[in-house]
Parts: C-alpha cells; structure tokens; sequence
C-alpha cells in the first residue's frame, strides 16, 4: 500500500530543486483503466500523481528518451537533472544503465516505490471487457478491491497478476534516492518453470510455436521503442548500410529481428515485461528474454541490473570465465 | 437501393458461393487477436469480434509489396509483376470501408497507383454493422454511424435470426444476383428492426470528437507549447500509424542479392526520427513533438486542405493500443480549445 | 504518362564529368533513355525533377540540371553522400540506371517572359537553377537583363567551370561569382554569396529573383532581397526533402499540407510565408 500524498510531497520536494528539470511518474488516464505517465514541471503538477496496481509502466524508458534538439545560437542544452518514479522492477533497468555508462547515476533522481504487485492489463480486460468510465483499483493485501461505477469487488491477487510478479525478486527498488513507504522483503524466486516445460519439447514443435507468432509481427518496434535498455542512437535494423535486418515484413525478418533483440538484451534484460505488454499483436516476447536470462544465470551466475557499481556481463571477462578464450 | 433480408443459417451458403470465383478474406481468431486472412471455408469465419488487430488497409495497401523484379547492377534489366485478382473482403466494419474512401484521394489523382486502385476495383466489399460498438469507438463525430452503409458495396446488419441486406453498389448486385435464391425481400418490420439496432448502436457510443472548426483552429496554434506537452511521452513506437485504417506512408527499397532482387513498398512509421532525416544528416523534425504534431496536422488538418475530409474514421485502435494513452479524442478536443 | 509511375525507364549513361573533387565530390551525368521513342517524348521544363534508381541500390531525387532546349540528353548533377549517391558516383560510359519522371512544378518560363532574371546559387544548389539558365540562354532574346550570382567554399568547389567561364565571356549575361575564403590568385569577390548580392545590388524592378543553395544561405538571401526591395512573389527557390515515391503518395516530404515533390519544388517566398511547417 503506497500512501499518495507521500509520494506528491516527495515529487514537490523534489520538482522544488533548482537542479531537476522534470519528474515523471503516473497519472490517472483518459478512460476506464488506464493509467498515463505524467510529468511534473512545477510543484503544482504534483497533486496530479497517483500509485496504483494499474501503474504496469516501465518509466525508466523515459530518461533514455532525451532529446538533444537543435539549439538557438547563444543557448545552453538544460543539463538538469530528471527525477523518475521507480518500482522494483523498473529500479533495476536504470541500475543496469548506469553500469553500462548510458546514463550518469548524478543524472537521474530516483523515487523508490516497493511494489507489492500490478496488474496485468490483458488479464484485466478478460475479466471485465468494455473498459468502462469510472474504475479504479486499490491494493488490499493479497486480494485488488477493483471498483467500477462505485461497486466494489475483491480479486485474489494470482488471478490479476502478471507472471513477472509471481516470481519477483526485487520488490524493493535497488537505487533510490527518496523511498516512499517501508521496504518489502523480497519473499519469491524465480524458477523458470514455465522455461523448463517449453524447454522439453520437440525442435519441430518448438518452432512451429514460434513460426505461428512470428507470421503475426508487423514489425511495428513498438518493443524497442518502449524498452528501456533499447537507446541505440541508430538500432541495426534502421541501418541500411550495411543491412543487417531487410526492411520486407515476412517470417525470415521477424525471427531475424525478435531473435536479434532478444540477443542484443542478452544480460541486460530486467524482465520488466514492458515489450510483451505494448505488443500489439500478443506475441509472447518475455519467453524469449527468459530463456536467456536463464542461460545467462547458468554460465554465469549474473543477474542484471542489481549493483550499479558491477561491470555490464558481456562488455568484460574474469580469468575464471567458462571460455578459454576472452571473446 | 434493394432492401432483402438473408437468414442467418443461409449465411455460410452466401460464403461458400463466393468462394466459388474469388478469394475471400474475412476475421479469423488466431490466439486472443483477430485479424483479416483468408479463408477456405465458411467455419472459419469468426464473427463475435469488435475489429480487428490489424486494420483491412493490409489488404489493398499490402505491408510488404513487390512493385517490380530486376536484375541488379549496372547492366540491370526490369521485370513487372502481376496485380492482385479478383477477392471479397467480408465483414469489414463501416469504419474501415470508409478509410479506403479516404485513402482513394492520395492513390488517385496526377498519378494513378495501379496497385492500390487494381486491388480497390477488383475487391468486393461485404460490410457487418457494428452492434456493440467498444468505448473508444467514435465514429459518430465525423457524422458517420455503426451501421452506415455509404462506403461497402453491400451491407448486412445483425436483426435476430437475420441479417439486414442493404445492396448500395452494381457489385453488390451481381453477388445477390448470383446467389438470388438465398435472399428474400424485407418486410416493414425488418426495416424497423435494423433502424432500431442502428440507434442502439448510436447510442452505445460514449465518447465524442470536438472537430468543428479544427482546421482553422490547427492553424493558429503551431507552434504552441500544447504539442510539446502532448508529445512529451510518446515513445515513437509507430503501434499508432501501422495500425490506422488511414495512415499510408510507405517507403520503398531496393532488396536484392547479386543475381537478382526486387523493388519493393513497405509501410514505413512518420514517428521514427529517420523518416525525414537528409543524406546530409540535417533533419526537419528533430523532436518528437514535431513529429506528433506533424501526424495529428496530416490527419486533420492537411488533407481536410487537399480533399475536404479529415483522415480519421474514429475506429479508436489507437486509442486501445497506445502504450503510454496518448489519446486522440483527448489530444484533438483540447487542441481546439488551446487559446493561440 | 505511362501506366505504372513506381517503373521507371532504362537510359545508358553517355558521359560522366567531374565537377569537384575531394571530400564531397560532384559528378554529372549525361544520361539518354535506351528507347528513343521515350526519349523524343520525354518533355520537361526547367524545375522539374526526377528518380534516377541504381538497381540494386535505391533511387534519389534529383533536379534535371540541363535545359530541354538540349535534345537528346538529360543531365544529372549528384554530390557523393549516402549509400545510393557512392554507388552512383562508381557508374561509368555505358552503364544502365533507371529514370522516372517529370516530377514536380516548374519554374514560370512563360510567365517570366521580358523580366530580368536573377540567379543566386551556391555549391550543389546550381544545378536546378542551371536547367533554367541554358534555357534563358538559349532563348535569350525573350528575356530581360540576366545576373547570375554563385558562390562556392574554394574555387576548387565551383562546379560548371567551364560553362561558368563560357558564360562570362558573353556580353549579354552579368556571372558574379565568389569563395568564401581568400585564396591566392582568386581576383573576384571573396565572402559569401548574400554579401555579394549586397555588393551586386540588382534592381528589383520588373525581376524576378531565383535562388538555391544550403537551407541558411537561402535565408540570408531572401533577407537581402527584402533589404533591396523585392517583394514576396518575386522571390523563387526550390527546396528539398527526403523523398520516396516522387508522386505525392508515401507522405515523407510533405511541408504543411503541400508536398515538395508534386506541388514543388518551385516556392514562391510568398507561399513559403503562408504554409506552416518545417522547413
């Protein structure tokens, strides 16, 4: 339970400072559910913010996002700093950011939130379709009190949840600056259960799976552009010099591009679950991540996104590496 | 206009006739999403959907096509290739049979595209009223309606254990011709009964789209700071152009190997920042405010300029979809009142 | 017109020419299409523009920079920048590329009849005002006084050398050109080409003003031009964007609600001033 007015007395404090530019966190949105990142300028934008299990959205993408826009002659770029509301999950992404040296950790200010745990808005919108005009949904132990048009009704947590929740780690944000609310043990592990049983199965069935949901992707890069360790000035498939991924939309580009994503994040995934749950055509991305998150855990016993002071997986080697060879 | 009225049962007898001389392509449940393919028997047919994921535009304005085979390099040579034959699209929604009268203006005119206005003369469009339209539907602001019959060449309205059969166009009549026996004329009380599921319909949607006046209002406030604010949270993921029944933008490739290769048109996405950007490396719209802005001002306020109607239909897909709920109702209702 | 505008037809490259060397070098192409029928029909007028394609590569859009008061050929100037300019830049005698067009608008040859004319270009910019200066030349009597303005970084950068030089030998056409920098030998004005249209001082009466060249030499330009007194609708330039299709169809190279490929490149200042957009 994240009390609200902690949270906006945090963000005017912070706002207030002379060295932040803005601070991004959540906001109620335009219908039924939705929830919309909001950005506060002036103390006054920060009665605005709000925490709820509907706050799924990974906000670390946004310090990525800065642009550098041409400048007027005589004009300084504003180098302030951007302060960001994290939960657990999304903590992790700027740590791992910071290790890789894309961001710098005097860059950001960094509002913590434990999280007991959102919703997932597919699961939401099977269970009560036709997004209507007045819902709400607050946290209430381990069951959402989900009010619609003022009626009330409870929800064992599990049926609402994410799977990303069901095994979270890190509901406490490793990095912040102001924590708002008690930190939260983390009390669940992650096991890759459902990685494993995927695992068993045939090669042909295997890629029949995948075959089926790649036939789907419109190569929309809704993925890349919503993830928050996707900041590439110029993504590979952009590049047309050399070429590396064709511009065609067929099953051979989209298993070249979902697979070389998923390579190129290889170390670096958090799990927020964020690409998944912008795709529009529900393809299952988070299986791939996981996979090889696990792997990943197995060679190297690494975890991304933990300690900010740790050097990024794949951009070093220890002399006891499992390959006799640096690269 | 012929009115008659078709049973329910009789309606895969409808499908499997036009089977018999075109490809037919209508919503299909694949995983949790629907989408337009084609189908080889009247069972695959799902009709218990609102619209599908993917607007039918990938069927007239297909997302990869080939517009002419080569032979690469210096010393090249061109081969043209085949347009589209004969199809139906079935089931499609007011709402997208309009898009392709919007989209007619920009593939006809000085140039006529022949891929697109091939496929626009040899597709026979078989429109479903809509009968629960979803919260972000909005097509009543542009004076259309769940169940308006203008842009299809036929168009069946759900009464009870039947359709409504409306024929607007002479395509129309050939396939009620062809498959004559199968309807029947309609009654007062039938016309009464689709009057009523269209006001029902109408007066399911909630939410409404201030556009009078928006292209001299547009005018005034370019370079305002609203469209910084607006576009300060897109993420640029182009979700909102693929799937908009009237985004067209497309770029064209060259895609070859060293012994052959083929031109070919993609959709491309006006929000990813190298959509504009020069071989010398200057770009126009560098933020994504401009580009936001560059999107909503084709929509409303550019082509309403070239051909008197604005280029949204008010499917609300992308109001569904957008990750971050950068809402168009929203965005454009308060645009209209900025103060310039 | 032929049936599909995304097909373009074959031509032969006759003549490749160096213009400028160096780190951005500028080539012309003497291009003739392979069926002569298509080439006797091919009729444009100076402004417009076309697709030239490597196959293979891509196309670009490209101003036609030889009058069609020259039968026979097309003329193509490319500077050297991206992908498909490099490989353009590798073609020699005798190889094919694709060319679709006329596209675009044209500069007002008939309407311009009896008025001066005033050129002003800078390094690549010359080239689509150079279609218009052949033609002007070669029909020189029905034009008033003719003042070309051009200036380049070095005199190494000055494309049309020799032209340039041929045109500076007639007595019914004024060339002011210019460097940018002082270089040892260069006896001519040394600044940039705004500065030498201050020095040139050309009379706006019955003129017309046509100017191309990098983004903020046009805007210094038409500022000088105000300052001597040209009104709106005698200024011209053509402008450029990243284009596709050429036909007004993919919506890249919209500016407001006009797109520079069909309805430009040709601007009035005056139609400038009243679209929104970025330019």
């Amino acid at each position: 339970m994240v009390d609200e007015k902690e949270l906006r007395e945090a963000v005017e404090k912070t706002v207030k400072r002379d060295d932040v530019k803005y601070v991004v966190g959540y906001e109620k949105g335009t219908y039924g559910f939705q929830v919309t990142p909001c950005f506060a300028y002036k103390s006054e934008d920060a009665d605005k913010f709000i925490f709820s299990p509907l706050c799924v959205h990974n906000l670390a993408v946004f310090p990525m996002l800065e642009e550098k826009p041409p400048l007027r002659r005589g004009e300084e770029p504003d180098k302030r700093k951007v302060g960001v509301v994290v939960k657990g999950c999304d903590s992790r992404a700027i740590v791992q950011i910071i290790q890789e040296k894309g961001l710098d950790r005097e860059k950001v200010v960094i509002l913590g939130i434990p999280c007991t745990g959102v919703v997932d808005p597919k699961k939401l919108e099977a269970k009560f379709p036709g997004k209507t005009k007045n819902a709400e949904i607050k946290d209430d132990n381990d069951k959402f009190a989900i009010t619609i048009d003022g009626k009330t009704s409870k929800i064992a947590k599990d049926e609402l949840m994410p799977d990303k929740c069901k095994t979270c780690e890190y509901p406490t944000p490793v990095l912040y600056d102001i924590l708002i609310g008690k930190e939260i043990k983390g009390s669940k592990k992650e096991n890759y259960k459902e990685i494993e049983s995927f695992e068993k199965k045939s090669l042909k069935d295997k890629w029949q799976y995948w075959e089926k949901q790649f036939e789907k992707c419109i190569r929309c890069y809704a993925c890349r552009n919503s993830c928050p360790l996707c900041y590439c000035k110029e993504c590979m498939v952009d590049q047309l010099d050399p070429q590396w991924v064709r511009r065609s939309v067929d099953v051979s580009e989209n298993t070249a591009w979902n697979l070389l994503r998923a390579f190129h994040l290889a170390g670096r995934c958090i799990g927020c679950g964020q690409c998944e749950r912008v795709c529009p055509m529900d393809i299952p991305l988070m299986k791939l991540n996981k996979k090889i998150e696990k792997e990943i855990k197995e060679m190297f016993k690494y975890t991304a996104g933990v300690n900010a002071e740790e050097k990024p997986l794949l951009a070093m080697f220890k002399p006891d590496d499992p390959e006799d060879f640096i690269l | 206009m012929d009115k008659m009225i078709l049973s329910k049962n009789d309606l895969s007898k409808l499908i499997e006739e036009l089977l018999k001389k075109n490809k037919v392509y209508g919503p299909v449940k694949s995983d949790d999403t629907v989408l337009f393919e084609e189908i080889k028997k009247p069972t695959e047919l799902y009709l218990d959907y609102l619209n599908s994921e993917v607007p039918p535009k990938a069927l007239m304005l297909h997302q990869t096509e080939t517009l002419f085979k080569f032979i690469p390099g210096p010393k090249g040579k061109i081969e043209p290739v085949d347009m589209d034959e004969k199809k139906v699209i079935f089931g499609i929604r007011p709402c997208d049979a309009k898009s392709f009268a919007i989209l007619d203006h920009v593939f006809e005119g000085d140039f006529d595209d022949p891929y697109f206005i091939t496929k626009r003369k040899n597709t026979i469009l078989i429109g479903l009223s809509c009968s629960t339209p979803g919260t972000n539907c909005f097509c009543t602001s542009f004076d259309d309606s769940p169940a308006a019959s203008k842009y299809v060449d036929i168009l069946l309205t759900d009464i009870g254990n039947n359709y409504y059969v409306e024929v607007i166009s002479d395509l129309g009549k050939q396939v009620t011709k062809a498959a004559g026996k199968l309807f029947k004329s309609a009654t007062e009380s039938d016309t009464k009964k689709k009057k009523d599921a269209e006001k029902k319909a109408i007066d399911m949607i909630s939410r409404t789209q201030k556009t009078d006046k928006i292209v001299e209002k547009l005018d005034k406030i370019f370079e305002n700071r609203f469209w910084k604010d607006v576009a300060f949270k897109c993420l640029g993921c182009g979700t909102c152009t693929y799937l908009c029944p009237t985004c067209h933008c497309f770029d064209i490739q060259d895609e070859s190997t060293l012994t052959k290769g083929a031109r070919i048109r993609v959709w491309d996405n006006c929000m990813n920042p190298e959509y504009t950007i020069h071989a010398s490396g200057y770009n126009p719209r560098p933020a994504r405010a401009n580009r936001v802005r560059n999107r909503i001002y084709h929509k409303y306020n550019y082509y309403p300029k070239n051909f008197d109607v604005i280029a949204c239909v008010g499917c609300g897909r992308c109001i569904d979809l957008c990750p971050v709920n950068i809402d168009i109702i929203d965005v454009v209702t308060k645009a209209g009142e900025v103060k310039p | 017109m032929k049936e599909n505008p995304y097909e373009p037809w074959l031509a032969t490259v006759q003549d490749v020419r160096e213009e400028v060397g160096g780190q951005r070098p500028i080539k012309t192409f003497k291009l003739k299409f392979n069926d002569n029928k298509i080439q006797d029909n091919f009729s444009y007028i100076p402004g417009q523009c076309a697709m030239v394609s490597l196959l293979g590569m891509g196309e670009c859009f490209f101003a036609i920079s030889s009058s069609p008061t020259k039968k026979g050929y097309i003329e193509v100037s490319v500077m050297k920048l991206g992908k498909v300019t490099t490989a353009l830049h590798e073609l020699e005698t005798g190889d094919t590329v694709g060319v679709r067009g006329p596209y675009g608008n044209n500069f007002d040859v008939n309407g311009w009849k009896g008025k001066n004319l005033i050129f002003i270009g800078g390094g690549i910019g010359q080239a689509p005002l150079r279609s218009l200066i052949q033609y002007v030349v070669d029909k020189r009597k029905d034009y008033g006084k003719l003042d070309i303005i051009y200036g380049a970084r070095t005199s190494k950068d000055i494309s049309y050398k020799e032209e340039f030089a041929d045109l500076e030998k007639r007595k019914d056409v004024n060339v002011h050109l210019s460097i940018d920098v002082k270089e040892d030998g260069w006896k001519k004005f040394v600044g940039f080409v705004p500065d030498n249209l201050l020095k040139v001082k050309p009379s706006p009466k019955n003129s017309i003003a046509i100017t191309c060249g990098p983004p903020i030499m046009i805007k210094f330009v038409i500022q000088n031009l105000e300052k001597l007194g040209f009104t709106e609708d005698q200024i011209f330039t053509t402008l450029e964007m990243r284009m596709k299709c050429g036909i007004g169809k993919c919506g890249r190279c919209n500016i407001g609600n006009l797109y520079v490929c069909k309805d430009g490149p040709v601007f009035s200042y005056k139609q400038l001033k009243n679209i929104y957009g970025e330019r």
